[in-house]
């Protein structure tokens, strides 16, 4: 086990290498002068010379063979890529090209505000897909499982921008029962301590706090598990249905077991494999979607602020944003494959 | 005597005993020649879900080619300031003296002709995107499943290995600025893929080609600078040792896979997302770019598929009678994996209408003022709280339906083509 986890570190820092070169390959994807682009055409000389030294722009891209002719070999690697990963490496995301303010200490800070939204999406989506999925495989071909399945694909298809819209338009403007956008009223007094405003508040006994923050996520967290919750029905219904035709299945039946027990006991158990996977690449694509939801809900976290900087030609953030979101999804992959390891203990990777 | 059919004839030779049914029968797998296709179509029109997914897709496909060929819309000239966001009207009036049955926009504009003429944009992004991925995805993912199971012919491997030796080369070909380099470290791949054999499996093999690929990337290099050969030389003393392992498909099929994990790592619309971001906003770039970002869906399917069919008795009858790769790719194995590669298709379809949309309400997708359903939205969700409900609902809706209609078809084709697949 621990060495399967070690074996699975060690392969996943090519990934990581790789997608730290497509992030900073980013800047060379942008036509014509980088630093012209992100200080627009009447910027001053002193800016722009700022800009080309924070990117290291007159570096070559990747190895500068004219140093190495001299025997330079420090020269050699002291380019635009590996001074980009030096400075990863040290945590320094670079700094903001308008406000000047370092990118990672502002992700970190707003990091909390995004993750509060994908975990209460997330969770929203498991409490109400898995048992959906459940019911409509015990009573399969019912008018329940039918309308499941309907509904289910109608949320995979629904554009989640479209669905926030919508939903602002009936509970905040026409029925004003929730607030449009944002974290918190302004009329609350509160001062959280780790961002994570709903847990703040309740350790706090903030209770006012509390209640403020739980509305304003309602309507974005809807938007965002809308996807997430109608794949999760879908993946628990049919893994269930394949687990029902197993023989242990109809052993447990034949014993006299009680449907409910053979349902949770010995059904739930053995198809939870598929549903973890299926949750947690759900939870990447999650963060992916913050982006749209964010914006519209005008969330304070990665995804919103990563969407005003790419309309402000802000690149350094958008590569951090990205970057980011791309490490935690490497992240949570990761921990799928792990607990694949650690609840089947059939798997053995060797 | 039945009528003389090709399926009596034929009993009637062979066996002394047959009963009328049985005649019946065999006469109607004769004459219905029923393929796959033909059975997988019965299938899919038997069901309602694909009914109604056939439906939605043939209606919209039908209205937008119409409206582009036939209905004329100039989208630079539509403009018209006294008609500014006005509902829905049916019947002209004094106010409104046309008819709107969708409303007007913030410029006037009838956003029923426009939401008729974005489809043709939307229904281009899902199929050129779509087919970027397909192709290059499909090809790679078959590749990969192929040899990672099949051991490769001489020939092919040579191939392999003068490219990969060429590529590899390409690095200190480039320090050193000795583009002949490339050539010699093909030729180092070819000689290794050629000479399998010699001194196998033995440490001495990987000494001498690491020696051999040392003075090729060494030895042209001191003409160069002393300091350039000594990086040169370790360089391809490294590629030189790579190139002597005895390395087959499995290589090819990790290479890429590695590849596509890398493209994997980033949620899939968000990499589009940062890709026109930086490229600059429009529509052919939405395209290419959701279609790259897409190209791991289709090659990690493939591949799993290939793998699973390449364990099939027929794949190694034809090995057996001596068919070359070629013939058995595109004869045996590209047909019984056509299935999933047409449900990821259809469903893929969707998800780049989806991801294009989510680009043109960011305003990274078509530039205005194209007509485009996500664009339209993301112009019109402002005038929300004024009350504008219309501009919003109808592009949204025929977002949702096109969508709706490629999934219902997906998953009423999955169904069709095999009944074992699973979601």
């Amino acid at each position: 086990m621990a060495r399967y986890v070690i074996r699975r570190l060690i392969a996943t820092i090519p990934t990581i290498l790789g997608v730290t070169i497509v992030v900073f390959m980013f800047l060379r994807l942008i036509p014509g002068d980088p630093a012209i682009a992100m200080l627009g055409e009447h910027a001053t000389e002193e800016n722009v010379s700022r800009v080309r030294e924070q990117f290291g722009l007159n570096r070559p891209t990747f190895l500068d063979r004219e140093a190495l002719k001299q025997g330079d070999f420090k020269g050699f690697i002291n380019t635009q890529y590996f001074i980009y990963l030096g400075r990863l490496l040290r945590g320094d995301l670079g700094d903001s090209i308008h406000r000047r303010i370092p990118v990672a200490a502002t992700l970190m800070q707003r990091f909390p505000a995004t993750m509060e939204l994908a975990f209460f999406s997330m969770f929203v989506a498991i409490i109400i897909g898995v048992p959906v999925g459940i019911i409509s495989a015990a009573r399969r071909n019912s008018i329940l499982d039918s309308t499941t399945m309907v509904g289910s694909l109608i949320g995979v298809s629904m554009p989640i921008f479209w669905l926030g819209v919508m939903l602002i338009m009936l509970f905040a403007v026409i029925l004003q029962w929730l607030p449009a956008g944002g974290r918190l009223s302004s009329s609350v007094e509160f001062t959280p301590t780790t961002n994570f405003y709903l847990i703040d508040s309740l350790l706090t006994f903030n209770i006012p706090a509390f209640v403020d923050s739980f509305q304003h996520i309602i309507l974005p967290a809807i938007a965002l598990a809308t996807i997430p919750m109608a794949v999760t029905a879908r993946m628990t219904r049919s893994s269930m249905l394949d687990v029902m035709q197993e023989d242990y299945v109809r052993t447990a039946r034949a014993k006299g077991v009680t449907e409910r027990l053979v349902l949770y006991r010995h059904a739930l158990k053995n198809a939870f494999l598929p549903i973890i996977t299926i949750i947690g690449l759900q939870f990447g694509l999650l963060l992916a979607g913050a982006v749209l939801t964010e914006t519209i809900f005008s969330w304070p976290g990665i995804g919103k602020w990563v969407y005003d900087s790419i309309l402000a030609r802000d690149y350094p953030i958008v590569q951090g944003g990205t970057l980011l979101i791309a490490l935690i999804f490497v992240l949570i992959n990761l921990l799928v494959d792990v607990s694949y390891a650690y609840l089947d203990p059939r798997i053995h990777y060797d | 005597m039945p009528t003389l059919t090709p399926a009596s004839i034929m009993i009637e030779r062979k066996m002394t005993k047959t009963t009328q049914s049985d005649i019946a029968t065999i006469d109607y797998a004769v004459r219905e020649h029923r393929s796959l296709w033909v059975d997988a179509w019965r299938r899919l029109v038997s069901s309602r879900t694909a009914q109604a997914g056939l439906f939605i897709v043939s209606f919209l496909i039908l209205t937008t080619v119409l409206a582009h060929f036939f209905w004329e819309y100039n989208p630079k000239t539509d403009l018209d300031y006294t008609l500014k966001l006005k509902p829905p009207t049916l019947i002209p009036n004094e106010e409104v003296p046309s008819v709107h049955i969708f409303g007007t926009d913030k410029l006037g504009r009838d956003i029923f002709r426009r939401v008729v003429h974005g489809g043709w944009n939307t229904l281009m992004v899902g199929i050129i995107a779509v087919t970027i991925s397909l192709v290059i995805g499909g090809l790679l993912g078959l590749l990969a499943g192929f040899f990672e199971s099949i051991e490769m012919t001489r020939l092919e491997k040579i191939l392999l290995l003068v490219f990969l030796g060429g590529l590899m080369g390409f690095l200190p070909a480039w320090i050193a600025e000795q583009p002949v380099q490339i050539v010699l470290f093909a030729l180092l791949g070819g000689a290794a893929a050629m000479f399998e054999n010699f001194l196998a499996g033995r440490s001495a093999r990987v000494v001498l080609f690491a020696a051999v690929g040392l003075l090729i990337g060494g030895g042209l290099a001191l003409f160069v600078s002393p300091y350039t050969a000594i990086v040169t030389g370790l360089l391809g003393g490294l590629i030189g040792a790579a190139l002597s392992l005895q390395l087959g498909g499995s290589l090819f099929s990790n290479i890429t896979m590695r590849a596509m994990d890398i493209v994997l790592a980033f949620p899939s619309y968000l990499l589009a997302i940062a890709i026109v971001a930086f490229l600059g906003t429009g529509l052919e770039k939405g395209m290419v770019a959701i279609g790259i970002v897409s190209i791991p869906v289709f090659a990690r399917l493939v591949r799993s598929s290939v793998l699973s069919v390449v364990q099939k008795e027929y794949i190694l009858a034809a090995q057996s009678v001596g068919e070359g790769h070629g013939r058995i790719i595109f004869r045996h194995i590209f047909p019984n994996v056509l299935s999933p590669i047409t449900v990821q298709t259809t469903l893929g379809i969707g998800s780049a209408i989806l991801a294009a949309a989510a680009l043109g309400f960011l305003g990274l997708g078509a530039v205005p003022p194209e007509p485009e359903w996500g664009a339209m939205l993301g112009d019109s969700y402002k005038y929300l709280s004024s009350g504008a409900w219309w501009a919003v609902v109808f592009p949204g809706v025929a977002i949702m339906l096109i969508v709706l209609g490629f999934n219902l078809l997906g998953d009423g084709l999955r169904d069709a083509l095999d009944p074992k697949m699973k979601v």
